[in-house]
């Protein structure tokens, strides 16, 4: 689970995400996006790197994010730009659940 | 530009008209609407070129070459859902069919998904909305907005300039630096297809690119900017979606036309909902958005009330009781 050293901030309670969605945490200055996918937790930055965007509202298939307003594409996993018009990746953070909490290992 | 923006679909979260549940639902996506349309599509396509087969050498070649026109120009409809990639589920699909419907009425697909984007991010705001169409200053302003002539004068300049390899500085606000080589690619492909497509039809001495294609798209063209007028001329010039969008009434072969555009302000308040879900939208959100109950006859009547002064102008604000009304000018 890491260092002891590490700082991880509390985020959320796993079990108040929405099931193979996405659920926008703002929490001290995060806008962030909590993805429930088959493969675990995920989060981001909340906000589309295109054009600000909150990406919570968008369409989500389990795997990448849609933003609700130009429908741009992201993989929610690796942050990656995968459709036009973004062209900047998304900030990932580092995640986990530790005692049903969501958290996110501080930089 | 990553600033936080307050967008119209959490904007209406916010302000209640729609639930995250209802508005997750509503974003669901199949294949199945899109396809089945498809398939009717094709076949009101093949019955409309059937009309014209039939009409050669008699007088309804005209009203024949109209009709399938009108058709031919709704492309535009299915094109701005898969820009959006709100056609199809499958987002490859959407690519390949908006980038058909492109060829078919000379919209480059790329250049387009870029350019409505920007329209989507600044709807109806004075210089900075790409797409805006200005409130004609007179009647006559009006009817040769209709004939077409300033629209295929723009888009023929515009294919032409990208085919050459230049951009300009307004292209380049919107497109991003690292897509200028794919922007220009794709408009010389699209030169190259009609190229070869003139050129086939030269060796092979046959017309029908002219009855089945040319003519028709010139002839419908006129029908698709007054459909465009709807969307947006004469409402009022300001950011809110509520007030600068209007949303039609109309019959349902129109809907079938237009994939359901005519549901406008819903489309701009949730861009990600596909078209076969915007009714069910427009239920949510009755009330909340501007809708014309006349249809597309009744915003004409607007557009025109404005413009023969019996209704004021919708780009005209008084700031002041005692300053002039500033006039918004494209």
């Amino acid at each position: 689970m890491g260092d002891p050293g590490d700082k991880w901030l509390n985020l959320i309670e796993a079990s108040a995400l929405e099931k193979g969605d996405v659920t926008a945490v703002d929490i001290k200055d995060y806008k962030l996006a909590v993805y429930d996918t088959f493969d675990g937790i995920f989060v981001t930055d909340a906000r589309c790197t295109h054009a600000g965007a909150n990406l919570c509202d968008g369409y989500f298939d389990g795997h990448h994010i849609e933003c609700p307003l130009h429908q741009g594409l992201f993989d929610c996993k690796t942050g990656e730009a995968k459709a036009a018009p973004v062209v900047k990746a998304l900030k990932v953070y580092e995640a986990r659940v530790a005692d049903g909490l969501v958290q996110i290992k501080l930089a | 530009m990553t600033e936080n923006v307050l967008t119209p679909v959490t904007q209406a979260l916010q302000e209640g008209a729609l639930s995250r549940a209802e508005l997750k639902q509503l974003m669901r996506r199949s294949n199945r609407p899109g396809l089945l349309r498809l398939l009717f599509w094709v076949l009101l396509l093949v019955a409309t070129s059937a009309i014209i087969y039939l009409s050669i050498g008699s007088w309804f070649l005209l009203p024949a070459m109209f009709i399938h026109g009108v058709v031919l120009v709704h492309h535009f409809s299915l094109q701005h859902e898969c820009c959006h990639y709100t056609a199809f589920k499958t987002r490859w699909l959407n690519d390949v069919v908006g980038n058909i419907c492109g060829l078919i009425i000379m919209l480059p697909n790329r250049f387009f998904r870029y350019e409505h984007c920007d329209h989507h991010t600044y709807t109806q705001l004075v210089g900075k909305d790409t797409e805006m169409i200005e409130l004609p200053d007179t009647m006559a302003g009006y009817f040769l907005y209709l004939s077409s002539y300033p629209y295929w004068k723009s888009k023929i300049a515009e294919m032409w300039r990208h085919t050459a390899g230049r951009l300009t500085p307004e292209d380049k606000r919107f497109v991003p630096r690292e897509e200028y080589k794919t922007i220009i690619l794709e408009a010389r492909l699209m030169t190259l297809f009609y190229s070869v497509v003139l050129l086939l039809s030269i060796v092979f001495q046959t017309w029908a690119l002219v009855w089945y294609w040319i003519l028709p798209v010139i002839l419908g063209e006129p029908v698709m900017r007054a459909i465009r007028m709807t969307e947006h001329v004469g409402r009022p010039m300001v950011r809110d979606m509520k007030a600068n969008t209007r949303s039609n009434h109309v019959s349902i072969p129109m809907r079938f036309l237009c994939w359901n555009m005519n549901y406008h302000a819903e489309h701009h308040y949730a861009a990600s909902v596909p078209f076969y879900a915007l009714p069910s939208l427009n239920q949510k959100l009755k009330g909340y958005i501007y809708t014309e109950p006349r249809g597309y006859v009744g915003a004409h009547i607007d557009i025109v009330s404005q413009l023969i002064g019996s209704k004021p102008r919708a780009d005209v604000i008084d700031i002041s009781e005692d300053d002039e009304p500033v006039r918004f000018k494209i």
